[in-house]
């Protein structure tokens, strides 16, 4: 056990960080190599300007506002898990480093500060994992069902892992947040701290799912979160 | 099997072929969107799916479908099952991208298809009939010469025809030096008479073209023919010295002047105008050029976007705004504008005549219920392929209406 958890806390956090760099990079490398379509593919209506397509490409990014035109259910999904998974990554910038300057512009202490982040964490943790089970349940039926491939099962599994496992350190295991932060920092100093006495199994399985989902990112479905940028350009074009 | 088609496919990919199938999330939006599957249910014409059997093929031409790998990908070999399946996914399909406004990331079947349907000729595998008239089209060029004095008979006889029942002074003018306007007809006098009675009314001197506008080596995807085919029209537009190339009401090649002729020819048509011959009469309207009767018809009527010059040019509004000109009872169809069902006949489907009626038919279903619930008795749309696959349901269904050109009811209105 002890030899497991070592080499997923010291050994592949670094693979998983090359893994998703390198393999993003070699994917993009990829698409470029073959030339651009020498047509314009844009769908109408579209602002006419080139500033109001840029804009129009980000707020449809943001927004979803193509899907909730066509598919109002599905959007209340999509949207809402995309907008925790959002507010989990910006809340888990607090493992590496804080948000002093909030901190000190709200005026507020240790006390205030760790009250905030656990609603904040338990919500967004909520908003991501809840539609995360509609998102895979409806995948058992219909037409969703023929087209689902072991690849959408697989995502999707492990994403509930990640947010079960995470809610499970915030409400159950109670991982305290500064050593944690202490033990990050040394991941990417190279100056290797040991794993707090908080960090408990739902600690290792989080922290290594996490690391499959980084290692197979950039071979998968998931790249839809740079592809569909471009594709929205061009698609204004 | 299917070696020459994964080759070919993979040697016409473009940037967005090469991501669609790694992005795609299969989330199933796309489902809703398609006439075809929403008339069928045949999961082969999901659009995700279209493009999961492509990347499958892909994938199925080095592998058994045998491995963990395979089962994972969900590739199963390519065998006669995966040829069938694939003919579905590329020839059943219209080409109309009501799937890329449906789908979250904007993907675009449509693009893949035409990659697609190249590649399964070259297996032999589709309509060739939709291939050979595209053939005839880029060979017309070098014919010109021996069938132009037949055709100009023609023209002159339908010109003593007009001058007789529009007007003494109408002109159908080939071959016009220094004319302002070439106009580039469809086969049959059909989409040349409302053109030409638009053009005298305002006071316009042009030149009716000796081709067609039709291309059917785009739909087929062979991008190379159909630069060819539309360079015949480009080079008689130069000769001419004309200021504008007008398309008529033809939703395919409209979408081809407008969204390919640029990446085509470049510079050498930096200055001609590129227009449809539908917002080019609703300028004339607007300026006063060309003077209707005010709301001459009181018909219940209904207005169909054609996928090409709707969704794929942006057309909503001209010809609307020229029903309006001169119709009382109009109404709008849902959905309409960008989320409008497709006819169920484009992307060359009619020219396969037979070999795809009955896909057609079933295809038009979703038309045929946007149709029935307006009660609107005439159905006008500006593009020919809409307008044969219309007629085609009008029969097939009973639906008891009639189909006409938005410049067909400008011309029947003119004041002249």
């Amino acid at each position: 056990m002890d030899v497991i958890e070592y080499i997923l806390t010291y050994i592949t956090p670094y693979i998983a960080v090359i893994a998703l760099l390198g393999g993003v990079a070699y994917q993009a490398y990829r698409w470029r190599q073959k030339s651009p379509v020498a047509a314009h593919l844009s769908l109408y209506p579209r602002p006419e300007s080139r500033l109001g397509r840029l804009g129009d490409a980000l707020v449809d990014m943001f927004t979803m506002k193509g899907l909730f035109t066509v598919n109002k259910l599905l959007w209340v999904g999509g949207f809402i898990m995309h907008l925790g998974l959002l507010l989990l990554i910006l809340g888990h910038i607090r493992v590496v480093t804080d948000f002093y300057f909030l901190w000190d512009w709200l005026n507020w202490g240790e006390a205030e500060t760790h009250t905030f982040s656990a609603v904040a964490g338990t919500g967004a943790g909520l908003l991501f994992m809840i539609p995360l089970f509609y998102l895979f349940f409806r995948r058992f039926g219909g037409k969703i069902k023929i087209l689902s491939t072991p690849e959408d099962y697989f995502v999707l599994v492990l994403l509930v892992g990640i947010a079960i496992t995470g809610m499970h350190m915030r409400l159950v295991s109670e991982v305290e947040q500064h050593p944690m932060r202490v033990f990050m920092q040394g991941l990417y100093k190279f100056d290797w701290q040991p794993l707090p006495e908080s960090a408990g199994l739902s600690f290792i399985w989080h922290f290594a799912l996490v690391q499959l989902l980084m290692i197979y990112f950039p071979f998968g479905k998931l790249m839809h979160t740079i592809g569909s940028v471009f594709n929205k350009m061009v698609m204004r074009s | 099997m299917l070696e020459r088609f994964v080759e070919t496919i993979r040697g016409r990919f473009s940037r967005p072929m090469q991501y669609y199938g790694d992005i795609c999330v299969r989330c199933g939006a796309c489902a809703d969107a398609c006439h075809f599957y929403a008339a069928s249910k045949d999961p082969s014409h999901i659009p995700a799916e279209r493009m999961m059997l492509v990347k499958q093929a892909i994938q199925g031409a080095n592998d058994s479908g045998r491995s963990l790998v395979d089962w994972y990908r969900e590739v199963q070999g390519n065998d006669a099952a995966m040829a069938a399946k694939l003919e579905k996914a590329l020839w059943d399909c219209t080409g109309c991208r009501r799937c890329a406004v449906y789908c979250p990331f904007d993907l675009d079947t449509g693009l893949l298809v035409g990659a697609g349907r190249y590649a399964m000729l070259q297996e032999e595998i589709g309509p060739e009939m939709i291939a050979e008239i595209g053939d005839a089209e880029v060979s017309k060029g070098e014919i010109i010469d021996f069938i132009k004095d037949f055709y100009v008979e023609q023209t002159m006889e339908l010109e003593a025809r007009l001058k007789e029942e529009f007007h003494p002074d109408i002109r159908v003018p080939v071959e016009n030096k220094g004319a302002e306007a070439l106009y580039v007809p469809l086969v049959g006098e059909a989409a040349i008479i409302p053109a030409a009675k638009i053009f005298h009314a305002a006071g316009v001197e042009w030149s009716l073209s000796l081709y067609t506008a039709t291309n059917h080596s785009y739909f087929v995807g062979d991008g190379a023919k159909a630069k060819a085919a539309a360079n015949w029209i480009v080079q008689e537009a130069l000769d001419l010295g004309v200021k504008a190339i007008v398309y008529p009401e033809c939703g395919h090649a409209s979408r081809t002047l407008f969204n390919y002729f640029e990446g085509w020819f470049g510079d050498e048509i930096a200055g001609l105008e590129r227009v449809n011959i539908v917002p080019l009469t609703y300028e004339y309207l607007k300026e006063g050029r060309i003077k209707v009767r005010p709301d001459v018809f009181d018909t219940a009527l209904t207005y169909h976007d054609s996928c090409s010059l709707g969704r794929s040019s942006g057309m909503y509004e001209e010809p609307r705004e020229l029903i309006h000109a001169v119709a009382t009872n109009y109404r709008e169809m849902t959905p309409n504008r960008a989320l409008n069902w497709c006819c169920g006949g484009g992307g060359g489907l009619i020219a396969a005549a037979e070999d795809k009626f009955e896909m057609r038919m079933q295809g038009g279903l979703p038309k045929v219920q946007q149709i029935r619930t307006t009660g609107a008795e005439w159905v006008i749309t500006a593009c020919e392929n809409c307008k044969t696959q219309l007629e085609d349901l009008n029969e097939h269904f009973e639906l008891g209406v009639e189909i006409k050109g938005v410049i067909d009811l400008i011309a029947d209105a003119l004041i002249v």
